[in-house]
């Protein structure tokens, strides 16, 4: 049941940013919401919480991506929340940015660095996951220091680590 | 009325005995009298051969102390088979009767006395074969406790010692759990003190530049379909 609400919202606001025209600057800007989400755990307690009201929640939504990210991407944003499923946020941004990428015939790579990744790099990045993987990839990028080092690339269910975190935890495991 | 024959017989005894009584002395009194009349005899006799010139050692004989005259005899033999008549006939049926009659009801005293004296040696078998049972019956009791508690006090030492052995066991076990649990933490400390010490090493070195080369070479080692 739960997935087959994500997959409307999902569905509603892919269509909603198409319709727009600006279905890849929302679907970045979402993919960076959705992470965001899922780092803070305030923000994410405090957009779940029932007992706050609405139009506070809403005020919180507007204070951050305001001015920040596109006025249709605040909207879709405001959207969800308003609609009381704040906490499916993460899982209904994945589901509309993985079905971008296959509208696009791509796969999503969510890819973990500890620095920012520049254009160049991230296609770079797709490049080589799409040779790894033999499809088209669409690269996300995240940044997430925890990892120290190297990159971390999900597609899917699969896993490529190179991250320094990943080699210190196997060392770790060997001591 | 059982006792009116006795008496009957005994107060015909008495009759009896008078009557032997008044024949004895009345034999006697005339045996008396013929000894006074013989001596009487003697003197003349002793008169006469004094004056014939003889001694008077002659004329008197002394009596023998024994052997009674011949008259007492015959008097004396007479008065006793009188006697002896008169008992058996009247004083002897009586005092036999008497004596039966005593004799029967000393026979059934006795009859009566080993009756009860068998009842009671019945009674007191009665009562030692009772005491004998119940003296059984408490030794069977006191040695089926004496047997239940020697059964009781083996299963509460076999129990201790298996409670002793399962608690010496589980000290053990529990001492080698600790010592595992004790050894796993003391790596995990020394393995985590050395990650972090590690990141701390990393962090400090891992500047801009070099975080750039390991995604090149990350981006190469995936374009390459080598392992990450």
């Amino acid at each position: 049941m739960t997935a087959e609400r994500v997959e409307a919202y999902a569905s509603a606001l892919f269509e909603v940013a198409r319709a727009e025209g600006a279905l890849e600057t929302v679907e970045d800007e979402l993919f960076k919401v959705a992470r965001t989400f899922e780092a803070n755990e305030q923000l994410r307690s405090t957009l779940t919480d029932a007992v706050i009201p609405v139009e506070r929640r809403l005020g919180i939504v507007e204070d951050l991506l305001g001015g920040r990210a596109a006025p249709i991407t605040t909207a879709l944003v405001s959207f969800v929340v308003a609609a009381g499923r704040s906490r499916e946020l993460p899982a209904i941004i994945d589901q509309l940015v993985e079905r971008a990428a296959a509208d696009r015939k791509q796969v999503v790579a969510e890819v973990r660095a500890a620095i920012p990744l520049d254009a160049a790099t991230v296609e770079r990045l797709a490049a080589a996951l799409s040779t790894a993987t033999g499809k088209s990839v669409s690269v996300k990028a995240v940044v997430d220091q925890s990892i120290l080092g190297g990159v971390i690339a999900r597609i899917g269910d699969t896993v490529l680590d190179g991250s320094i975190r990943h080699r210190l935890d196997q060392l770790k495991e060997a001591i | 009325m059982a006792r009116t024959a006795p008496r009957r017989g005994i107060a015909r005894a008495a009759a009896a005995a008078a009557l032997i009584a008044w024949l004895s002395v009345a034999g006697f009194s005339g045996v008396a009298s013929a000894a006074a009349r013989k001596t009487t005899h003697t003197a003349e006799e002793c008169i006469k051969l004094l004056e014939d010139g003889g001694k008077i050692d002659d004329c008197q004989k002394a009596p023998s102390p024994i052997i009674p005259e011949t008259s007492e005899l015959v008097w004396g033999v007479i008065s006793f088979a009188v006697l002896a008549f008169a008992m058996m006939k009247f004083a002897y049926p009586a005092l036999k009767k008497s004596m039966d009659a005593r004799a029967d009801r000393i026979r059934e005293n006795l009859d009566d006395a080993d009756r009860v004296k068998a009842e009671a040696e019945t009674v007191l078998d009665e009562y030692r074969r009772q005491l004998a049972d119940a003296r059984n019956e408490s030794n069977r009791i006191i040695e089926e406790a004496r047997q239940t508690a020697d059964q009781l006090r083996r299963d509460l030492m076999q129990r201790a010692e298996a409670e002793v052995a399962e608690l010496r066991q589980r000290a053990r076990d529990d001492i080698a759990s600790a010592q595992e649990r004790a050894t796993a933490d003391l790596r995990n400390t020394v393995g985590t003190l050395a990650i972090e010490l590690a990141e701390k090493v990393v962090e400090a070195n891992l500047d801009r530049d070099t975080n750039m080369r390991l995604i090149e070479r990350y981006i190469q080692s995936v374009g390459s379909g080598s392992s990450a």
